[in-house]
């Protein structure tokens, strides 16, 4: 069996405990008493982009919402409904499925060996068959219809059809109505046998465990060793395909969604990480709350608290995208359009908020035991070290961050969309 | 003289009760200021007040000024809000901060970080006894819209209208906002006239967590609440209590891709803990998650819903069923819902769906103490409730449970309203 190599951060007091399976499972362990309660997360590299790819010399092309079908079908076993059986011991489990992740997880007070044994089989067992697959669907329907009604969710996705022609993450995670008529048992057969290998997956659990007795039961997994395919997706890095949309629906009021593609891709988890951190700040700084311009765009009743801002990076897209509630789109685009593209203004006091309001944010996670063991299922599946961030916080200058923000705000990757009548 | 209250310390700062605990398993600390005033005509002024709070203070005159702060203090986060519990408005004010200890040259974060919230309630940007114009007008509109785009939301939006429908007449009609008429009639003064009600007459505790020390806390919380008006609290009226009458119901319609249903059911106020106890386990079992009667018949079983839930609202004796659905499902769900009421309250279940309702229960009240936020809000209530129960004695009563007590946390509960939020054309929304 394997041997933990344990990192400690002195300042918090925390420890992990890291290794991997003999299968080549990356496992990392938290084993807090200061918590009562248990989370364990196994994460799948594999998510809605993952649509192209190659399987024993046969090329394949999923249906749009593969991932997530197969997410929901993994909830079926021969048993009893696993909902019940984890009810049943006091434990919530439940999945989630990203553009490039699919994450299982629950959180219990109790029966450790019981649970992570019990997530760990759904995991890696489909009970699947003509008849179930079909049940779904149905249910699958009502939940894409759901957020269908949602103007937010519709001008996410018609903006993301503005920047990329051919890439997946273009498509809803869920897929489309039509699109999920074409899953069946083979395609979500071939998909688990593919992506859900010890090579593209990562179990990360926190709380009062012993790390042995989580290593034994990882090791015990019967998840099939190996890598996974490399999805294969579409170079989809040039200019915007368009650079406005509209997305029509009755809406109480208007709402606009802009923002910028990434023209270049990075390979390196932590440059990506890095990438993420300095996308923030620059946010922060442009349009946070404490920022000037912000508020001068508040006084001037252009803007509200309905405004968000984020950045997303993966290995094959990246974009930073603007939502808020306006009853002038046009005009207030145009606005924000300028203000994130004008030369930004930062020095070493922005710096030095930015560095302390990062670092509380951090050092604030360690006290949610759901957050750990998410943070650490993501961080070990991209193999990126434990506490990082602290020293790349120590790091971070101005430079790099006007360097990142001219980079980020450019004519040919801006589109807008207008969700409306 | 400090005393216990739920497993919290008990002290009395300047005529405020302060339940504290001081616990160095976590990294962060949070105080929250509670004041309770009843649910009425004055909510919208009410709920425009935490907006404006965060616009200025005295010393940090605009709302940059305010974060920049924030982000000095390693990113604490101040809350102002006032919030709707059955038919109390209750207003909070609160600080979350990470502990000097683990900052660069420990900062004295909970003396910054309090003295900082003083600011927001004692000394608020102010012009003539009431907020600036401008900052008053744009908060104004801002809060209008955002009721206007609430109908946005499909199924937030079906269970305030289900709610303002059924509950016509009653405090429990009212919006937390207010409603859009409410806000557009409010005058420049009632925010401010709010702020110092809530402190004036408010029904007022404070509850602290966290990597603090308690003297230090009581000292710090004693500065800060010495800045309070002369108190003259008033008690909180009991909820309004409704008869048995026959069901009402009401289709609207709306573009729309999935139909939203909302039963609003009623039940007499519980009165007892172990009443409560024994509703709370009834409504988990019939709606409280996948585990529950709701969940496996309507959804799983008959296929009628994609989601489908119960919940009861102690501080009224009124519950919500919440379904998404096909309109045509709509008629066969309400009917199977209500057969699964019966069935419940007839006593056929089995020993293993109470059993799997406890356990949920249970582990939640386990976990309680892991997280500030979920033990600080758990203390509120007890207060609230006059309880005094730590969350392991809470447990305890769930724990001897039995189905006799299920039983009569289910009596008397009766469908007031049903309420469907249709496609804009019968059958359009499948």
């Amino acid at each position: 069996m394997s041997d933990f190599e344990v990192i400690t951060d002195p300042v918090l007091g925390e420890e992990i405990w890291l290794t991997r399976t003999s299968k080549g499972l990356p496992l990392r362990v938290l084993p807090s008493q200061r918590f009562a309660e248990i989370a364990a997360v196994v994460s799948i590299g594999y998510g809605s982009t993952d649509l192209g790819f190659d399987l024993n010399g046969e090329k394949r092309r999923s249906p749009e919402g593969v991932a997530h079908y197969l997410e929901h079908k993994l909830f079926e076993d021969e048993d009893l409904h696993v909902f019940e059986r984890f009810g049943q011991r006091g434990a919530d489990v439940n999945a989630m499925t990203g553009f490039t992740r699919t994450t299982y997880y629950f959180t219990a007070t109790s029966m450790l060996e019981e649970n992570l044994d019990d997530l760990l089989t759904l995991v890696s067992k489909l009970h699947i068959t003509d008849e179930n697959v079909d049940k779904e669907r149905g249910i699958i329907e009502q939940e894409i219809r759901m957020y269908e009604d949602s103007p937010e969710y519709r001008g996410f996705f018609d903006l993301l059809r503005c920047f990329y022609g051919e890439h997946p993450v273009r498509n809803p995670v869920g897929g489309t109505v039509e699109s999920i008529q074409g899953i069946d048992v083979e395609e979500l057969t071939a998909c688990h046998r593919a992506f859900y290998r010890t090579g593209n997956a990562a179990l990360a659990v926190a709380g009062p465990v012993d790390p042995k007795i989580v290593l034994e039961l990882a090791e015990a997994w019967e998840l099939p060793e190996g890598a996974a395919p490399a999805s294969k997706f579409p170079e989809d890095l040039a200019a915007v395909r368009s650079a406005s949309g509209h997305s029509k629906m009755t809406v109480a009021r208007p709402r606009l969604l802009l923002g910028f593609k990434d023209r270049d891709l990075l390979t390196d988890p932590l440059e990506r990480r890095d990438r993420q951190l300095h996308s923030q700040i620059i946010l922060d700084r442009i349009l946070g709350g404490s920022s000037e311009i912000r508020e001068d765009l508040h006084q001037r009743g252009l803007l509200d608290d309905s405004l968000s801002a984020s950045y997303m990076g993966e290995r094959s897209f990246g974009f930073t995208v603007l939502a808020c509630e306006t009853e002038e789109p046009e005009k207030l685009a145009g606005v924000l359009k300028e203000v994130l593209m004008q030369p930004m203004q930062i020095d070493e006091e922005h710096l030095e908020r930015a560095r302390r309001r990062a670092l509380g944010q951090y050092v604030r996670s360690f006290d949610s035991l759901s957050s750990l063991a998410f943070g650490q299922g993501e961080e070990a599946l991209e193999g990126i070290k434990p506490f990082a961030l602290i020293e790349r916080l120590e790091k971070l200058s101005c430079a790099e961050l006007v360097e990142r923000h001219r980079e980020m705000f450019r004519e040919d990757s801006y589109a807008m969309v207008v969700v409306g009548g | 003289m400090t005393q216990q209250f739920a497993g919290f310390r008990q002290d009395e700062v300047n005529g405020v009760p302060l339940l504290w605990r001081q616990d160095r398993r976590f990294k962060t600390f949070r105080l929250t200021l509670h004041a309770s005033r009843p649910l009425d005509s004055r909510a919208a002024s009410r709920s425009l007040l935490p907006g404006l709070l965060l616009l200025g203070t005295e010393k940090d005159p605009d709302r940059p000024a305010l974060s920049r702060r924030m982000e000095s203090l390693y990113g604490a986060a101040v809350y102002p809000s006032a919030v709707k519990l059955g038919e109390t408005h209750s207003f909070r004010l609160g600080l979350d901060a990470v502990s000097g200890r683990f900052l660069p040259g420990r900062p004295d974060q909970l003396g910054e970080g309090l003295s900082f919230l003083t600011d927001y309630l004692s000394r608020p940007s102010l012009e003539g006894g009431g907020f600036p114009e401008d900052r008053f007008e744009r908060e104004r509109s801002q809060a209008a819209n955002a009721v206007r785009a609430l109908e946005d939301d499909k199924t937030a939006w079906a269970r305030q209208r289900a709610l303002t429908l059924a509950c016509e007449g009653e405090p429990m009609a009212i919006p937390e906002h207010g409603g859009l008429e409410a806000i557009e009639a409010l005058r420049r003064q009632d925010p401010e006239e709010a702020r110092k009600d809530f402190l004036e007459r408010g029904e007022m505790w404070a509850v602290a967590m966290g990597a603090i020390d308690g003297n230090e806390l009581i000292d710090r919380a004693a500065q800060m609440l010495q800045e309070l008006p002369e108190r003259r609290p008033e008690p909180i009226p009991d909820p309004v209590a409704v008869e048995k009458r026959e069901r009402r119901s009401l289709v609207e319609r709306r573009e729309l891709q999935q139909c939203k249903q909302v039963l609003i059911m009623r039940q007499p106020r519980c009165e007892s803990v172990e009443t409560w106890v024994g509703r709370r386990l009834f409504f988990s079992m019939l709606g409280g998650g996948p585990h529950s009667r709701l969940f496996r018949e309507v959804r799983e079983n008959q296929s009628l819903a994609y989601y489908v839930s119960a919940n009861a609202d102690r501080n009224k004796g009124i519950a919500v069923v919440q379904l998404g659905l096909d309109e045509e499902a709509a008629e066969k769900a309400e009917a199977e819902i209500l057969a699964q009421i019966a069935d419940l309250q007839a006593g056929n279940f089995e020993e293993q769906e109470l059993e799997t309702a406890k356990a949920g229960i249970l582990s939640g009240l386990k976990a309680v103490d892991d997280s500030i936020g979920q033990r600080c809000a758990f203390t509120s209530e007890q207060w609230l409730q006059e309880a005094d129960r730590s969350p392991a004695q809470q447990a305890e009563l769930y724990a001897k449970a039995d189905k006799a007590q299920v039983l009569s946390g289910a009596q008397d509960l009766w469908l007031d309203y049903s309420y469907l939020l249709a496609g804009e054309q019968k059958g359009a929304a499948s």
